[in-house]
Order: C-alpha cells, then sequence, then structure tokens
C-alpha cells in the first residue's frame, strides 16, 4: 500500500510545483499585455495612440496587486475551475477559447497517436520476429532514415504534392470557411478534406519511435532465459513470440503511450502552424505572442496535469501489473 | 515603411516562407478556397456581386465581437457602423456622416447638428439621442475609450432631435478628429448590454453601408444595406473578407488575384505583383507617419544640440530608403510633417523644406568641433576621452526596421562611433523605450491630421516622465519651456490660419534643435485589382487615404469590361 500511498503524494507535490510555476513563469517576462495586444493594431500605420494603451489596460484589467494576492486569487480561480478572461479574445472566457481549439487538436492528434502506436507496436514486434533477417535490415534502417528527415520537410512535400500538383486536398486550414461550422454532413466534409494531409505527415513519422522501441525491446526479451526455456519445453513460435516476447516488451510502451496521451492536449506547435491547423498548438503560440496570461496558464495547465495525471496513471498500472516494482519501492 | 508584415513571429514566419516556396514551384494552383479568375462579376443590374478582401482579424481563431470600441473586435466594422464625420486620410478634409455639421462655441464646447432621415438596420430611427448617448457611454467606460475623447468629456447632452452639444473639461480643439471619428452606437440596443466594457454586440446593429451576413473563424461576409442612408452610391453587394493565410502565401493569392484589395507588405513588388497582371494589379503607397531615430535625451552625448545635428547631417536617407524600404517609402523632412501632403503647413522659412542633406564630411568636422575627437585608430571619444559606443534596439523579427538599423549603424560608424544592433522582442524594446531605457531606437509619431497632437505627443513635457518611469508619448524625454509654450497655445488655437505660426516655430525647434531625427514616412500599403471594381484611390487620384474605407466603398463602380 505504501506504494500507492507515496506515488500520490508524489504526483500532489508535482503538480502543486508545476502550478506554482505555471504561475511565475508568464509573469518573469517582460513586456505587458496591452502593448503585445496593440502591436497588432500599430502594425496597420505604426502609430499608436496613447489613448488607446489606456483603454486596453482599462480593459484587461492588467493585475497591479502584489504577486501574492495574485497568486491567491490564482488558486482560488483554479480551484473552482474558473480560468478567467483571454487577453487576446476579451471579452472571450480561455474556457470558450480552448472549448474551440481543443477538439481540433484532440481529433487530430488523438487519432494519429493511437494509429501510430498500433501501427508501430505490431510492426515492431513483427520485425522483432524476424530479426536479423534482409527484412528487419530494411524496416529497421529505412525508418531510422524516414526519422531524421524533418517533420517541416515532409509535411511541405505532402503540401506540394497532394494540395498544390495535384490540387487533391486543401494546403491548409481545418475547414474552408465556404461551409457554416456545424454538425452538418457538409461540414464534416469539409473538415475530413482538411484532416487528411497533416493526418497523414503526422503517420509518416508518427509509428517509427513506437516500432524501433517495440522491436529493441522484443529482441531483447526473446534473449531472454525464460523465453530459451520456453522454447525448450517445446512451444510453438508463435506462443513464444506473442507470450514470452511480445507481452512483456510492450510494457514500456504502454507507459509511454499514456504519457503521449496526456501530452496530447497541448497540441503540437509544429503541425498546426505549418497547416494553419486550428488547434492547441498555434492557440499556445498565439498566447505568448500576446502575453496572453490568463490562456498561456491555462494550456500549459491543461498539459502538465495531463502528462502529470498519465504519469500517475502508468506508475499505479505498474504497481498492479509488475509486482516487482511494489517490492523494489518497499524495500 | 510600418512593421506590416513583419509582425509574425520567426517561427510563423520559417513556416511561411517554406509554404511559399512550395507554392511557388507549383505555380500556386492550390484547392484553397475561391480563385478571382472566372466569369464577371457584374450583375444584371450594373452592381458588383462581391468582392474578396484580406483578414479581418488579428486572432487565429476569430469570435464574433462587433463592440466597436473593443481592441478586440473583428476588423471591418466601418462596414457596420458611421461615425460623425470621415476624417480623410490623405488631405485631413472631413466627410459628413451622421453628423451633417459641427461649429465651436469657445474651445470647451462643440455643437453638433445631426443627419435626419437615418436608421439603423433593425429599423429604428437614429436620432441625436443616440449620439449623446455614445459619447456618455465613452466617458463612463474608460475600457471603451479608445481614443482618449471620453476622459476630456464632460457632458454630452441631446438638445433637439438634430443638435448635440458636447462640453469638455479643457480645451478640446486638437481633439476635434478624434471626436468626429467617434464611432455611433444606437442606445436602444446598447442600453440593454450587461456591461458595455464586455458587450460583444452580436446583433450588429448600426446605420452602416453593410450588415453582417456570415462569420466564422475562416471567414466574415457582409451584405449591402438597403437603408444605409447614402445606399445609392454603394454598388458592391457584397464584400468577403477571408482569414489570411500566411505570409508569403497570402502574398502569392494576392498576385494570383484571389484579392481584390489588400494592405499588406509585398516585396518587390513590381514584379511579384504588378507584373502578374499588370492590366489590373495596381498598387499606391502613400506616405503615412516619419519613423524617427530617437537618441536617448537623457544621455550624453545625445543631450548635445551640436552632436544631434551633426548625426542629422549624417543620416544616410537615401540608401535607408532604398536599402530598407525596398524603395517603396520616401526620406523624411526634419520639420515632422508628412510632405507633400502637409505642404500647406511648411515654413517658407526653413529651407529644403527641412530635407536635410547627407553630408558625413561635414558632420564629422562639426562633431571635432564640438569636442568630440577623433583617436588615432579612427574612433570618435566621447567628451570623458573614451571611444563611444552604443546600443540600437528594434523589434525582433521587424526585417525592414531591423534593415534601417544597420543602415544607422553603418551612418554612425562613418563618424566612427560603434553601434550595435540588439533586437529582443517587441514588447521589451517598447518597454525600454517608454520608460528611457535605451540609447538609440526608432520611434513612429507625427503625420496626423491634428498639428497639436503630432507636436505634442513626441515634444510636450507633460508627456515625458523621468526615466524609470513610463512617458506617455515622449519617449525621448524633450523638455523645452519655449515648447511648452508654443503647444499651449496651439491647444487652444482653433483657425488653421491662427495655428500656422505656432506651427512654424515648432518646425524651427524640430530643425534647430533637433529633438529626434525623422528618417523615412511609414509606407501604407494599398494593392487593388480593377478587374472587378474600378475607382480605388491612387497617386494620380488620392481622393481619400489608402484607410478611408467609407469614402472609398462608396466610389467604387464595376470595371468596364
Amino acid at each position: 500500500m505504501t506504494y500507492f500511498a507515496r506515488r500520490i503524494g508524489f504526483f500532489v507535490l508535482t503538480l502543486w510545483g508545476a502550478v506554482t510555476l505555471n504561475f511565475l513563469i508568464p509573469r518573469m517576462s517582460a513586456g505587458d499585455p496591452a502593448q503585445a495586444i496593440l502591436e497588432q493594431v500599430a502594425a496597420k500605420d505604426g502609430y499608436v495612440d496613447p489613448a488607446q494603451l489606456e483603454a486596453v489596460r482599462a480593459m484587461l484589467g492588467v493585475p497591479d496587486a502584489s504577486l501574492w494576492a495574485q497568486y491567491v486569487d490564482y488558486l482560488k480561480n483554479l480551484a473552482s475551475g474558473n480560468f478567467g478572461v483571454s487577453y487576446t479574445y476579451f471579452p472571450y472566457t480561455v474556457t470558450d477559447v480552448i472549448g474551440d481549439a481543443l477538439p481540433w487538436t484532440i481529433v487530430l492528434l488523438g487519432t494519429t497517436l493511437i494509429l501510430s502506436f498500433v501501427i508501430g507496436t505490431l510492426l515492431g514486434a513483427w520485425v522483432a520476429w524476424r530479426r536479423n533477417t534482409g527484412f528487419d535490415a530494411v524496416v529497421t534502417v529505412g525508418s531510422s532514415f524516414l526519422g531524421t528527415l524533418p517533420f517541416f520537410w515532409l509535411a511541405l512535400l505532402l503540401i506540394y504534392v497532394f494540395a498544390i500538383t495535384l490540387g487533391w486536398l486543401p494546403s491548409s486550414g481545418g475547414y474552408s470557411g465556404a461551409v457554416e461550422p456545424g454538425p452538418s454532413p457538409e461540414f464534416f466534409v469539409d473538415a475530413w478534406q482538411h484532416f487528411l494531409l497533416p493526418a497523414a505527415a503526422i503517420m509518416i513519422t508518427g509509428p517509427i519511435g513506437w516500432m524501433l522501441g517495440m522491436r529493441n525491446n522484443m529482441v531483447a526479451s526473446l534473449g531472454e532465459d525464460f523465453t530459451r526455456f520456453g522454447r525448450a519445453k517445446g512451444l510453438s513460435a508463435r506462443v513464444l513470440a506473442i507470450n514470452y516476447g511480445a507481452r512483456v516488451a510492450i510494457l514500456p510502451n504502454i507507459t509511454g503511450f499514456a504519457l503521449a496521451l496526456g501530452g496530447l492536449v497541448g497540441g503540437t506547435a509544429l503541425v498546426e502552424q505549418v497547416f494553419n491547423y486550428p488547434g492547441m498548438g498555434r492557440l499556445l503560440l498565439e498566447a505568448v505572442a500576446n502575453k496572453d496570461f490568463p490562456l498561456m496558464q491555462t494550456i500549459f495547465l491543461f498539459s502538465t496535469v495531463g502528462v502529470l495525471v498519465a504519469n500517475l496513471a502508468a506508475d499505479l498500472l505498474y504497481g498492479v501489473l509488475d509486482p516487482r516494482a511494489r517490492r523494489k519501492e518497499a524495500a | 515603411m510600418t512593421p506590416t508584415t513583419t509582425r509574425r513571429r520567426a517561427a510563423v514566419r520559417l513556416v511561411a516562407c517554406a509554404g511559399a516556396a512550395a507554392v511557388l514551384l507549383a505555380g500556386c494552383s492550390t484547392a484553397d478556397q475561391g480563385g478571382g479568375a472566372g466569369a464577371s462579376r457584374t450583375t444584371d443590374d450594373g452592381r458588383i456581386a462581391y468582392l474578396n478582401l484580406g483578414n479581418f482579424s488579428n486572432q487565429s481563431n476569430p469570435k464574433a465581437n462587433y463592440n466597436p470600441f473593443s481592441t478586440t473586435a473583428i476588423g471591418p466594422l466601418w462596414t457596420i457602423y458611421d461615425p460623425l464625420m470621415e476624417v480623410n486620410k490623405y488631405d485631413c478634409s472631413e466627410a459628413p456622416q451622421l453628423a451633417t455639421a459641427y461649429e465651436w462655441a469657445g474651445p470647451q464646447e462643440m455643437r453638433l447638428t445631426i443627419r435626419e432621415g437615418v436608421t439603423w438596420n433593425d429599423d429604428e430611427p437614429f436620432t441625436a439621442q443616440d449620439v449623446a448617448y455614445t459619447f456618455t457611454l465613452l466617458k463612463d467606460y474608460p475600457a471603451l475609450d479608445t481614443k482618449g475623447v471620453g476622459a476630456q468629456l464632460k457632458s454630452a447632452e441631446a438638445t433637439s432631435d438634430t443638435e448635440v452639444v458636447l462640453t469638455f473639461d479643457s480645451p478640446a480643439y486638437s481633439i476635434k478628429d478624434k471626436i468626429l471619428e467617434t464611432t455611433i452606437v444606437p442606445e436602444h440596443v446598447w442600453s440593454t448590454a450587461e456591461d458595455p466594457a464586455t458587450y460583444t454586440a452580436e446583433d450588429a446593429v448600426g446605420t452602416g453601408m453593410y450588415t453582417v451576413k456570415s462569420l466564422n473563424p475562416q471567414a466574415f461576409v457582409v451584405e449591402a444595406n438597403p437603408d444605409y442612408w447614402q445606399a445609392d452610391k454603394v454598388k458592391v453587394d457584397e464584400l468577403r473578407f477571408s482569414k489570411a493565410a500566411e505570409g508569403q502565401v497570402d502574398q502569392l493569392r494576392l498576385a494570383r488575384g484571389e484579392y481584390d484589395h489588400n494592405s499588406m507588405f509585398v516585396p518587390d513588388v513590381e514584379n511579384s505583383y504588378v507584373a502578374k497582371d499588370p492590366e489590373h494589379n495596381k498598387y499606391w503607397f502613400a506616405s503615412g507617419s516619419p519613423i524617427s531615430l530617437y537618441m536617448n535625451l537623457t544621455e550624453a552625448p545625445f543631450d548635445d544640440v551640436a552632436f544631434r545635428r551633426a548625426i542629422s547631417q549624417a543620416m544616410d536617407k537615401e540608401r535607408l530608403t532604398q536599402e530598407a524600404g525596398s524603395g517603396y517609402v520616401e526620406p523624411a523632412s526634419q520639420t515632422l510633417l508628412v510632405l507633400p501632403g502637409q505642404a500647406d503647413w511648411l515654413d517658407p522659412a526653413i529651407p529644403d523644406q527641412g530635407m536635410v542633406s547627407y553630408d558625413p564630411d561635414a558632420a564629422s568636422q562639426a562633431l571635432t568641433d564640438a569636442g568630440y575627437a577623433l583617436d588615432a585608430d579612427g574612433k570618435r571619444l566621447g567628451k570623458d576621452g573614451k571611444p563611444m559606443k552604443f546600443t540600437f534596439t528594434t523589434p525582433n523579427g521587424w526585417a525592414d526596421w531591423t534593415a534601417a538599423a544597420d543602415s544607422v549603424k553603418a551612418d554612425f560608424a562613418e563618424l566612427g562611433i560603434a553601434v550595435d544592433v540588439e533586437t529582443p522582442d517587441y514588447p521589451t524594446v517598447e518597454q525600454d523605450r517608454l520608460t528611457g531605457n535605451y540609447d538609440l531606437a526608432f520611434g513612429v509619431r507625427g503625420g496626423l491630421c491634428s498639428m497639436y497632437q503630432s507636436f505634442a505627443e513626441p515634444l510636450g513635457s507633460a508627456n515625458t516622465a523621468p526615466v524609470g518611469k513610463k512617458a506617455t508619448t515622449n519617449e525621448v524625454r524633450w523638455q523645452d519651456a519655449r515648447t511648452d509654450e508654443l503647444l499651449d497655445q496651439l491647444e487652444v488655437t482653433e483657425d488653421a490660419e491662427d495655428q500656422k505660426p505656432i506651427v512654424h516655430e515648432l518646425e524651427q525647434i524640430m530643425v534647430d534643435q533637433v529633438p529626434f531625427v525623422p528618417l523615412w514616412y511609414g509606407g501604407k500599403w494599398f494593392e487593388y485589382n480593377t478587374k472587378n471594381a474600378t475607382g480605388w484611390p491612387s497617386a494620380d487620384d488620392p481622393y481619400a487615404g489608402s484607410d478611408n474605407n467609407r469614402l472609398i466603398y462608396t466610389s467604387l463602380v464595376p470595371a468596364e469590361d
């Protein structure tokens, strides 16, 4: 039982640390949000009316309370699920803004993550079973090579071929705007077309990590004594591969998968930026650029908490799955 | 040149460039929404069916906000609402809109005559009461007062259905343009808002030439308002604003004729835009507010007028406008006026219209004479005998400004003075400039229709603050009794003819004492396509400033062919 208590205690402590850092870090950077917002307005003709700066400050209610008072407020608001009003999207709340972006990220990244994990793990297991064959060499070396290609470059190549040259798919955005967003079949088709390219771009490199991890783990587990013992007992190759090799080798991959699921809410800035996809990653870039503290903090918070919760879940799961973990901790 | 295109972060820029490269290779046939080519847009009854226009929001996922006083509202709200008068940003003339006339009863009282027969787009009549309500709203809610009119307002009263009297706490001649440009909102709608400061006015009730047809994060479409008070002048049925693609992809869309009008910075505009369709692709880059070299006047040697004069002579503005400004922008006059637009205000006694001629040798000699000697290595020494070395701060990612800073650096190097160009992010630069924590920087002041504002903002001692505290607008920290005296006079002088001698003396202060050095006029990017609509303002026909949309969209007519 101490194992679980310790894990949970550790989780609470990390969570507090993360929440506090999340509060402090944005406030340590220079400049005020009113100016950052006006930068965009100013850019139109370069001249900023000082009255406008004052009005924006009044509008945002840019904090001038002491840091401690702000911190206490911040904790109170977090506890009540009130994340405040976004500066960039004033007067809309952070919850509204994130509510718009989160589904896009979850659908895009969630789908591709699950697909990557499944494909990668299966392929990894297969390659490991046929280790040291030509097939293994081709897949391992080939995917290592593919994995080193910058994502950015791959994405542009896809845009170039499928959006520009062939004209089959749109080059950017999550939907076209010609169809009103809503739960209509037209919009679904529109969004689906916009989904394909970014998803394909992610899927090219997505499974590689899972595959290599699975292969290496399984090659190791197939070399273990218990596998050799199983073979000596006369078990079939199939049983050896699945019950002795894959079953042990998949454990670290499952932890990795849980963590990746947790980190998903943060979105991926790179993918979303290249494809102009209306998800969390792009929102985060915008929040940082505009010194939009409430929005920035909430996105950071979501992704930190996501990872921590996933980590905790993985830890607890490990405790159940692997008695050695519990015993080691107790010792 | 203004930072129009340069505001995006480096990461974004990288993406955009690479994206553009890919698009370029392919000759850009994209599957993105609708190109500009195709059938004629002229309808059977001789109108223009629609025009494709550029961006409508700075937000990446724009949300509905039609509050015209909100900085985070969507952009083209001129389509929905009208001001009292439209101030022509090119020649500073006034085009009556919801007010037909105004007069001053002393510097603290303005009487407005309100247009009759105007209705809101929800069919309620527009009255003087709405005008009084709007001004009172700005007074009561500082968060809405983006032009600073409400702060100075004492009261706003409708004395009849067509007359409104505004009274002010202090002389208000200098904010005349801001008063006239105030957007008027309907009392019968706004008075029901719970908190006007956070009100998003989703019904978008206005008197303007268009009404909202649809809005989603990718597109904003407005359709002509049949009850607009000068509906006969509006020939375009629909305006379609679309979310900009990133940087250079958007430039390519422009070059392909996908936009009928846009305001973006385009590198090498002749080749990358005009040449793609010389018959229809046109542009007009008028001069805007000057961008100036600020030298922190609280530091030596910038507190020495002889030093500043020498620097103003040493600036090679021609090279700067060619290299950093792509040749789109013009060198600025030391008088702080925007020439030739404001030539009326120019003091004839000032030689060459205040265009200080570039003469590095004379500047070098002047510095030596003023006690800044050159050492054996060619380094210019300060009065403390040490080589001078300054830091120039300019925002990260504003490529044109950075190039201009390099040009200034080269001019200083010519004099034997070392300058380091540093590029922190914009908020840092802005913060440091306001608090006086800089050596050299660029600043944008002046060039407004209000002469008082143009000169008082950068030169009035009321607008500065000690180093370490934020100045409102006088970031160079110019403090001069005579300047303040002139500004006080100017503030209470209504008539332009009476203002002129005062403005002339302020120009002389700029030229003789060089509080800062105007370098070049910010470009007002304005590209237009004549395939579907003609009647755009241009260098040959500058009937409106490039941002006077209400004047432009009541002048457009269908293209002949």
